[in-house]
């Protein structure tokens, strides 16, 4: 008699499995759909000087190269060039040197993009004293 | 006596349907504190973003020139106060990370910039895209 009513109470635990299987196919396309691939970005490190005009911090340098940014292009050493161009001048200044000073001198009027072009061209040249001004 | 036979053992499934929700719950990413709007530009020879500094702070500079952090939109004068109280509390070492929209003009970046090295900051980071997700 007992071994009758354990075999039944042991049936009737038995799990339905078909709304598990529901839940368990609900989650898995809930988060395959929500799963996006995000961009991988990268961060480009510059030197802001001081904003005050009186303000000397850095002592005199003897390698200086300096780049001009406008809404319309770059200038190297008051020559207007193209970043294909400046890409070349800064690779072969980076293969001599990677401790040169690069000054940047950003128009107020040239987009962010331009300035974002220049610092990625000197960090495949290596160079990684960059300091951004504007003008 | 069918039945019983074809009865299924429900122990691996569990276990592999909890493996998946800790997969999923661990790898899912709640970014929903940067502005989806901010467009990028390229800079694939930028080292790797790794996002393991807490103190990292991203400011965010759209089109127009609005700053905000973490989506909440200030004027400069707030995020001038919000500088100054940081640096107050953690010091100067903390890194700043500009997400400055491609088409913002310089001037408006400069704003942010200004009031960094105002309060001490003279290094700063700009991000850049170095691959994009649809070309990986």
């Amino acid at each position: 008699m007992a071994r009758k009513k354990e075999r039944k109470q042991a049936e009737n635990a038995k799990l339905e499995m078909t709304p598990m299987i529901d839940v368990v196919f609900q989650l898995l396309i809930f988060f395959i759909v929500t799963l996006k691939q995000e961009d991988i970005l990268s961060h480009l490190d510059v030197t802001r000087p001081a904003p005050d005009p009186n303000a000397k911090p850095e002592e005199q340098v003897k390698d200086l190269l300096q780049i001009e940014v406008y809404a319309r292009g770059f200038t190297l050493r008051g020559r207007r060039v193209g970043i294909a161009e400046l890409d070349r001048q800064l690779t072969r200044l980076g293969g001599i040197s990677k401790n040169i000073s690069v000054i940047i001198k950003c128009t107020g009027d040239s987009p962010h993009a331009n300035l974002v072009q220049l610092l990625d061209v000197c960090a495949k040249a290596g160079l990684q004293n960059l300091s951004v001004f504007s003008m | 006596m069918s039945n019983e036979g074809c009865e299924l053992d429900m122990t691996p499934m569990i276990d592999v349907v909890f493996q998946l929700m800790i997969f999923f719950i661990v790898t899912i990413k709640m970014e929903a504190d940067i502005n989806p709007d901010i467009v990028l530009e390229k800079g694939p020879y930028g080292p790797i973003i790794k996002g393991e500094d807490p103190r990292m702070l991203v400011v965010e500079v759209d089109r127009r020139g609005s700053i905000s952090i973490h989506n909440a939109h200030m004027n400069t004068q707030v995020f001038k106060q919000i500088m100054r109280a940081r640096v107050n509390r953690v010091g100067h070492n903390f890194p700043v990370l500009i997400r400055g929209d491609q088409r913002a003009k310089h001037a408006d970046i400069r704003k942010v910039m200004d009031i960094c090295s105002g309060v001490g900051i003279w290094k700063i980071q700009f991000a850049a895209v170095k691959q994009y997700a649809s070309e990986m």
